[in-house]
């Protein structure tokens, strides 16, 4: 490591902090009941995810992590919002989100997740060398974006849960390497997430159009 | 220079459809570019035996035996399929089913679908080789949608969510292999990701990485290969897209997803000894053939019964290797090969009967099919006895090598319930064919229209010819292949 001590302490400290912001922003979306919000939610939580990889980027002068956070910052947090933004309000979809659990339930559910990301992570606390416990936060936000995808109707906030699960694999990436996948795979990656959510958007579209709703329960006629 | 061009050559194919005015264009342009990967594939044959690893652009690509055979596999289907697509899309755009417009997209995924497939066998990242799984999946979703009726837009919601959901997981497992092969000290000079780099490494790799790495593998690679119980995306996705692409994605495409779980399968076992997921695959493996049985035996729709028929034969190939004897790795390589000539004909006469009854239920085709529409009926009947596997046809061969296999490793029980479960599922789908096959047609069922009766026939007839002539004569250099693919599979002696 050439970076000096104290800096990379600082940045130890600025990784962890970020990942726990992404971690709140996540429970404040399992939380949240309008539909934009959780889209400014996701698009923050995001911005953190590049953030530390500006850090490492900074602090390690990693030229190719940095591209990593350019692109995060431009597809995740600008783009894809945008996009999905443009879609909600281009169709008239309706604000509420209508959870199948009701949100104390889902609280205690995330909470459980959570704990038991970190009883998962716990044996490869050895191999991290990203501050604290980010590991535990990357496999939290994995468990509870599964749960969040099982608990919306909507098609959009299934869509949007995913993006989470994404984040919190791209987290678990920087929390065990460090300076994360090469370039290359970072890319193609990168590339999929967009295109899947573009494919996404004319499914949704679509759906819209012949079911004159996006509640997915509706989705209900092929059995067996 | 074979591997860039197998992968090159469909992609040109999908985008030439963009600009091509006509459909029959577009059918022919399909057909030359999957006859032209063939021919590639047949001529990397000879390389691959004789040097072992093909590689191009500094490992950047890498074709072993394995590859070979998946590359031989994806064009055959995707021949087949396409083969078939241009009268098939004629009939329903004369229907009134279809747009033009859905047609040409049709005609522009279905290239890129299988070019995301030959970079899946062909690419030797591991990282890469997930987005290119990914990517056929999003190739493949829309033309799931194609027909955008409420039931085919249902379907292709589940495999879109389910398919992703699954592949995050995967994805994840890769983050997982990579950590390993980084290692305890990183540095900013990051290691290769080649799948040939890390195999060399992975007796030091890590064991609970790697132990956490299949196992989320095997959920993600298992939802795309359709492995119960993650396999509940399946039967819809296949019966609800058009036959040609029902057809790739049952023949070709959950095998795809199935190799990419092989690589971390030989990765683990290079790592971790056999056991570990030697006996996961096995347990999923049996779980999913017998779960397909009684499905098939309810079934009121066609398509829906060959999907869960794939169910079975996938869950078989699973079994094989799980054994893990070269005896039965062989088979389960086998088997891939005779199931992928064989289901396509089934999906592209069930095709043939949509278009004639406008229906797949069994309730509303009634009886004696083979008065009907005899010629599809007939290669029907062809293609049902090799997928349950009747003798004269290679499934039969690749079935009993595998249970034999077993037996012979000492295994008598699980030999046992592998013989069980494709007795029961013989059972059920010779109940059902018969069904509709024999009998006196119901007065007032007949088909809506007179169809032509070679209507699929230059696809099925070449499925059914290479099946019937690799059933009764495998090449020697084809058998070679198959013995270094199973030797790969099986961890080197």
């Amino acid at each position: 490591m050439t970076a000096p001590a104290a800096s990379s302490a600082i940045a130890a400290q600025l990784i962890a902090l970020f990942a726990v912001l992404m971690l709140v922003l996540q429970l404040l979306l399992v939380g949240q009941r309008m539909l934009l919000t959780s889209i400014r939610l996701f698009a923050l939580q995001s911005l953190f995810l590049a953030g530390i990889a500006a850090v490492i980027a900074f602090f390690h002068g990693a030229f190719h992590v940095f591209v990593v956070a350019v692109l995060t910052v431009a597809g995740k947090v600008l783009f894809l919002p945008w996009l999905l933004d443009r879609q909600v309000r281009r169709m008239r979809i309706g604000q509420e989100i209508e959870p199948l659990l009701n949100f104390p339930t889902s609280m205690v559910v995330c909470a459980a997740l959570t704990l038991f990301g970190y009883i998962l992570a716990r044996p490869f606390t050895a191999l991290e060398r990203l501050g604290n416990n980010t590991l535990a936060v990357a496999m939290a936000l994995v468990l509870t974006g599964i749960f969040l995808m099982f608990n919306r109707r909507k098609a959009i906030t299934q869509v949007l849960a995913w993006l989470t699960v994404e984040n919190g694999v791209m987290l678990a990436a920087v929390a065990l390497t460090t300076y994360g996948m090469p370039l290359v795979v970072e890319l193609g990656i990168f590339f999929d997430v967009i295109v899947a959510v573009m494919v996404l958007g004319i499914l949704v579209y679509r759906i819209r159009d012949t079911f004159a709703s996006m509640d997915t329960s509706k989705l209900r006629q092929l059995k067996g | 220079m074979t591997l860039a061009p197998l992968i090159l050559i469909p992609v040109a194919a999908g985008l030439a459809c963009l600009v091509l005015r006509s459909h029959r264009l577009m059918a022919a342009v399909g057909v030359a570019a999957f006859a032209a990967t063939l021919a590639l594939g047949i001529r990397l044959l000879p390389d691959v035996i004789a040097r072992g690893v093909v590689t191009e652009y500094d490992e950047f690509l890498s074709a072993d035996a394995l590859s070979t055979w998946m590359v031989l596999l994806v064009s055959l289907v995707s021949l087949g399929a396409s083969l078939s697509a241009g009268g098939y899309f004629r009939r329903e755009l004369a229907a009134g089913t279809l747009t033009a417009g859905r047609v040409r997209e049709y005609y522009v995924l279905t290239p890129i679908f299988a070019a995301g497939m030959f970079f899946v066998v062909l690419v030797n990242s591991l990282g890469l080789m997930w987005f290119a799984v990914e990517a056929t999946a999003l190739s493949s979703v829309l033309l799931v949608a194609l027909y955008n009726r409420p039931t085919s837009l249902e379907a292709a919601w589940k495999y879109i969510i389910l398919g992703s959901l699954g592949l995050a997981l995967a994805l994840l497992g890769t983050v997982f292999v990579y950590a390993a092969a980084v290692g305890p000290h990183a540095s900013e000079q990051l290691p290769s990701f080649n799948w040939s780099r890390l195999l060399e490494m992975a007796p030091h790799l890590d064991h609970r990485l790697m132990q956490l790495a299949f196992v989320l593998a095997l959920v993600g690679y298992g939802t795309k290969a359709g492995l119960a119980p993650m396999h509940t995306w399946l039967p819809d996705a296949h019966s609800e897209a058009p036959s040609p692409t029902s057809a790739m994605l049952s023949g070709i495409s959950l095998k795809i997803a199935l190799y990419a779980l092989l690589r971390f399968h030989i990765l683990a076992t290079a790592c971790l000894g056999p056991a570990f997921s030697c006996n996961l695959l096995l347990a999923l493996g049996l779980f999913s053939m017998f779960l397909a049985p009684p499905f098939i035996l309810v079934q009121r729709n066609l398509k829906r019964m060959l999907a869960y028929s794939s169910l079975e034969h996938v869950g078989l190939i699973c079994a094989g290797i799980g054994l893990n004897t070269p005896l039965t790795i062989f088979g389960a390589l086998l088997h891939m090969g005779y199931h992928a000539a064989a289901k396509p004909v089934l999906f592209i006469a069930a095709g043939n009967i949509h278009q004639a009854f406008h229906t797949h239920e069994f309730r509303l085709i009634g009886r004696g099919l083979v008065k009907t529409l005899p010629v599809t009926a007939g290669l029907l009947a062809l293609a049902a006895a090799a997928a349950v596997g009747l003798p004269p046809f290679g499934l039969f061969y690749s079935e009993l090598t595998v249970i034999a296999g077993g037996i012979e490793a000492h295994r008598p029980v699980l030999s046992l319930l592998v013989l069980a479960a494709l007795v029961a599922s013989f059972c059920g789908l010779l109940q059902q064919f018969t069904r509709i096959l024999l009998g006196e047609p119901t007065r007032g069922r007949l088909p809506a229209r007179d169809t032509r009766p070679f209507d699929g026939m230059p696809a099925m007839a070449l499925l059914l010819v290479v099946l019937v002539v690799f059933s009764v004569w495998l090449p020697a250099p084809l058998l070679t292949l198959l013995h270094q693919a199973a030797a790969i599979v099986g961890g080197k002696p």
